[in-house]
Parts: structure tokens; C-alpha cells; sequence
């Protein structure tokens, strides 16, 4: 490496930007920048465009990532059932296993399952209530002895008692009507739903506040931002008002001098 | 006890999972900074992150100790970069930044930050992001690695595959760039101490 520096050598430049040139290509640098106002001017840009860049960070990211063996258990080798043949591509997985994708054996396996059991369910429902009867069709037709054995009076018998157990069930209303509110359960309901409705307003206005709370803060944020670029541009501006003053005022002073010297 | 790199590859390619899993520990926050910073999306940083640890844990029995495992890793992950970059070279490879929220923003303030601090913060960050998406793929690729992750000119060079001179030129070439967009963007370059 050279120990001199020729002006707008850029890529010396950036070598004493990270200091990675050699002491004596360095010192050549400092010894230019110290004289030359553009290069020390480049320096400094090139210096300031890297503190910009720290600003710069990649978000929070939930990693994590492990290789499982095919015959660990635990929630990591379960999300992935390919680690089970090897720790290849899905052994290498983070997360909770539930939210890992399944496999689409394992998808048609899952179906299947549903399937078999709300058919089974469905069977088991079709034939529970048809026992009875089918019980009932078969005492009868080992029994056909008694069926015929029934006599007047035994039907008589059997009339009266239906009467009787009917006179006695409109005798007792209340028993039969006791699903119909009543009026002291009519006051418990209201009591209910009132409690309800107050509670829901309570939320409501719980959740109100929280919006507004929030929306207050949005705003006021959001004016701090405005209000810091409005000033920033003001400065700007007044920062360029007052430059083209000074130019003028020299101007002045300038067209002053030579009328003079006339 | 804490195990070099070197000695955690050789426990590894013994067939010590555990030694593998450390080094991914050890390795996987640069990685995924290396790929978000390069290809700039969160999920698809995330995915090459991943795929970056299983190439080299299945390529770990062929790698001699040549270079450092570090070297290794990001060769991978660079070249991973390179292969999502082409498939999506139709797709803008940096994501514009969003919309600031300040509610959002109210959750990852730091005690002594105000919510002025934090808002700039965040604006000069995404300002730094769409600027480091103008840049060519080199040149980005020659910051990150130079910036965040501290690596010198000849590792640059080596990973890229290029000369000494070019990486320089590189850096150079796109530390201008992002400069005159920060300048444009109301960044003004602050003063600051010669180097």
C-alpha cells in the first residue's frame, strides 16, 4: 500500500473510513484531510451516513430453532412428523407444535376418524330407540294367550283409572303448569336482565374510555410529530432567509465599495 | 462450559445434536439480521434462517475446517439471499416501511425514551431501510456485512467473491447513495468527529 494520497481516491477514503488502511496510508489521509476542505468533507458525510445506519434494526423475531432428534418426545418432534423418519427439513422447526402444519396423510387420517365415529354415533342413535318396540313386538307375539284373555271388565277398569289419573292432574294445575313464569319469577328475570343490561353498559363505557384514552394519545403524538417537522422546516427555512440576507448584504457591501473607489 | 466454534463443529460432526443446536443459539440472531437486512422481509428472513442451519447441519460431515464457521454460515445464508432475491426479483425485495403507530410504538419504548425519541427513532430507521432497498444487491450486501456484522474488507471479498478494491468500491458507491436519500429525505448529515 502506498503511503501517499492522491486526491479523490475514494477507495482510500472508505479504508481510513473503517481503519483498515495502513498506518502510513493513514497518516497521509489525516495530513490531506487536515488541508483539503472537500475530502475532509466527504470524510465526514461518508461518517455521518454510517451513524445514520445504526439506526437501522431487524424486528424482534421468535427463532428458536433446534434440530430434534426422530426419537425425542415432546411437543417439538410431535409438531413434526417427518423428524421422525429423520431431523431433516421439518426437524428443524420452532414454535408451538399445534401451529406446525400437518401433513396431508395425517389430514386424511384426522378425516377419516371424524367420519368412523359420527357414523357410528349415527347408528347407535337409529337403533336405541327401536329396541323397546321391537320387545314389545316380541312379547306380544309370545304372549298371544294373554292378549286374547282380556275381558269388559278389565277394559272398564283401565277407562276408570285413565279418568281418575286425568281429574287428578286438572286438580293440581300448578304441578302441570310450573314451566309458565310465575309473577315472583317475573321479578327475578327483570332482576337478571337488568344486572345484565348494567353490565354491559359498564363494559361499553369501559371500552369508551380506553378508545378515548387511546385516541387522545394517538393525537397528541401525532401533533409532537407535526409540531417537530413544522419546526424543523421553519429552521430550514430560516436557515435559508438568513443565507440569502447575508448574500445580499455582501452584494451591498460589495456595490458600495465600488461606487466609492468611483 | 462455553465451547468454541471450532470445538462445537467437531462435537457436532461426532453426532453431538446438542453442540449443533448450541452453535444454532450462538448463530441464529446474526443470521436472521444478516437475511431480514439483505432480502427485508420478516417471514421469508425467518425462512432462510432456517433453511441456513438445516444446509449446514446436513452439509456439517463435508465441512474440514477450511474457513471459519462463521464464514460457512453466512456463505450459506448469502447464497440463500441470492436464490430468493432472483425468484423474487419481480417483487420489491426491501418492504417499504409502515405507517408509524404510536400505540404500538408505546410498547417497545425504553424507560429513559420518550415517545418523541422512539417516533424518530423508528421514522430515521425506515427512512434507512427504503434508502438501503435503492441500493444493488452488492453494494447492500457489502454494508450489512461490513456495518452490522464488523467483518473486514477481505472477508467481504471472500464471501463475495470479488477483489479487495471492489469490495471497497462497493462500500463507497453505496454509502454515497444512501447519504444524498438521507439528505433528500430531510436526514441532514450531522457533524461529526474525523475518524
Amino acid at each position: 500500500m502506498s503511503e501517499t494520497f492522491h486526491c479523490g481516491d475514494n477507495t482510500a477514503l472508505v479504508a481510513y473510513l473503517y481503519d483498515e488502511g495502513e498506518p502510513g496510508e493513514r497518516a497521509a489521509i489525516d495530513a490531506h484531510i487536515a488541508l483539503c476542505a472537500a475530502c475532509a468533507a466527504e470524510v465526514a458525510a461518508l461518517q455521518s451516513a454510517r451513524l445514520q445506519l445504526t439506526a437501522w434494526a431487524p424486528p424482534d423475531a421468535d427463532l428458536g430453532f433446534a434440530v430434534v432428534r426422530p426419537e425425542e418426545k415432546g411437543p417439538r418432534a410431535q409438531g413434526s412428523s417427518e423428524a421422525l423418519v429423520s431431523p431433516g427439513p421439518r426437524g428443524l422447526r420452532s414454535g408451538a407444535w399445534f401451529r406446525q402444519p400437518m401433513p396431508a396423510w395425517a389430514q386424511a387420517a384426522a378425516a377419516c376418524l371424524i367420519f368412523g365415529v359420527g357414523l357410528s354415533l349415527g347408528i347407535l342413535r337409529g337403533t336405541t330407540p327401536a329396541a323397546p318396540a321391537e320387545q314389545a313386538a316380541a312379547t306380544a307375539a309370545t304372549s298371544p294367550a294373554s292378549a286374547t284373555s282380556v275381558t269388559a271388565n278389565d277394559l272398564a277398569a283401565l277407562e276408570q283409572r285413565l279418568r281418575a289419573e286425568v281429574a287428578e292432574l286438572r286438580a293440581t294445575p300448578a304441578l302441570v303448569s310450573a314451566a309458565v313464569p310465575q309473577p315472583g319469577n317475573n321479578a327475578q328475570i327483570m332482576a337478571q336482565v337488568r344486572a345484565l343490561i348494567e353490565e354491559s353498559e359498564l363494559r361499553q363505557q369501559r371500552e369508551l374510555a380506553l378508545r378515548t384514552t387511546q385516541m387522545f394519545r394517538d393525537f397528541d403524538s401525532q401533533r409532537r410529530v407535526d409540531l417537530a417537522q413544522i419546526q424543523r422546516s421553519f429552521g430550514q427555512i430560516e436557515g435559508l432567509a438568513g443565507a440569502e440576507v447575508r448574500e445580499q448584504r455582501e452584494m451591498l457591501n460589495y456595490l458600495m465599495r465600488v461606487s466609492e473607489q468611483r | 462450559m462455553n465451547w468454541t466454534d471450532e470445538e462445537l463443529v467437531t462435537r457436532s460432526r461426532g453426532g453431538d445434536l446438542d453442540s449443533f443446536n448450541q452453535l444454532i443459539l450462538r448463530w441464529e440472531r446474526p443470521i436472521y439480521a444478516l437475511a431480514y437486512r439483505v432480502i427485508g422481509r420478516e417471514e421469508d428472513a425467518r425462512d432462510v434462517c432456517q433453511e441456513t442451519f438445516l444446509r449446514a447441519y446436513r452439509a456439517l460431515p463435508g465441512f474440514k475446517g477450511q474457513a471459519k464457521f462463521s464464514s460457512w454460515l453466512y456463505r450459506i445464508a448469502l447464497n440463500l439471499c441470492r436464490d430468493w432475491i432472483r425468484r423474487q426479483r419481480r417483487a420489491p425485495t426491501v418492504q417499504l416501511a409502515e405507517g408509524i403507530d404510536p400505540t404500538e410504538l408505546a410498547s417497545e419504548r425504553g424507560p429513559a425514551e420518550s415517545i418523541e425519541d422512539l417516533v424518530a427513532r423508528r421514522e430515521l430507521s425506515g427512512v434507512v431501510e427504503e434508502a438501503m432497498g435503492l441500493l444493488p444487491e452488492e453494494q447492500r450486501t457489502a454494508i450489512i456485512l461490513k456495518e452490522y456484522h464488523g467483518m473486514t474488507f477481505q472477508e467481504i471479498a471472500d464471501l463475495q467473491g470479488c477483489p479487495l478494491s471492489t469490495v471497497k468500491t462497493r462500500l463507497y458507491q453505496g454509502l454515497s447513495v444512501l447519504r444524498r436519500h438521507l439528505e433528500k429525505n430531510g436526514r441532514v448529515p450531522q457533524l461529526v468527529k474525523r475518524v
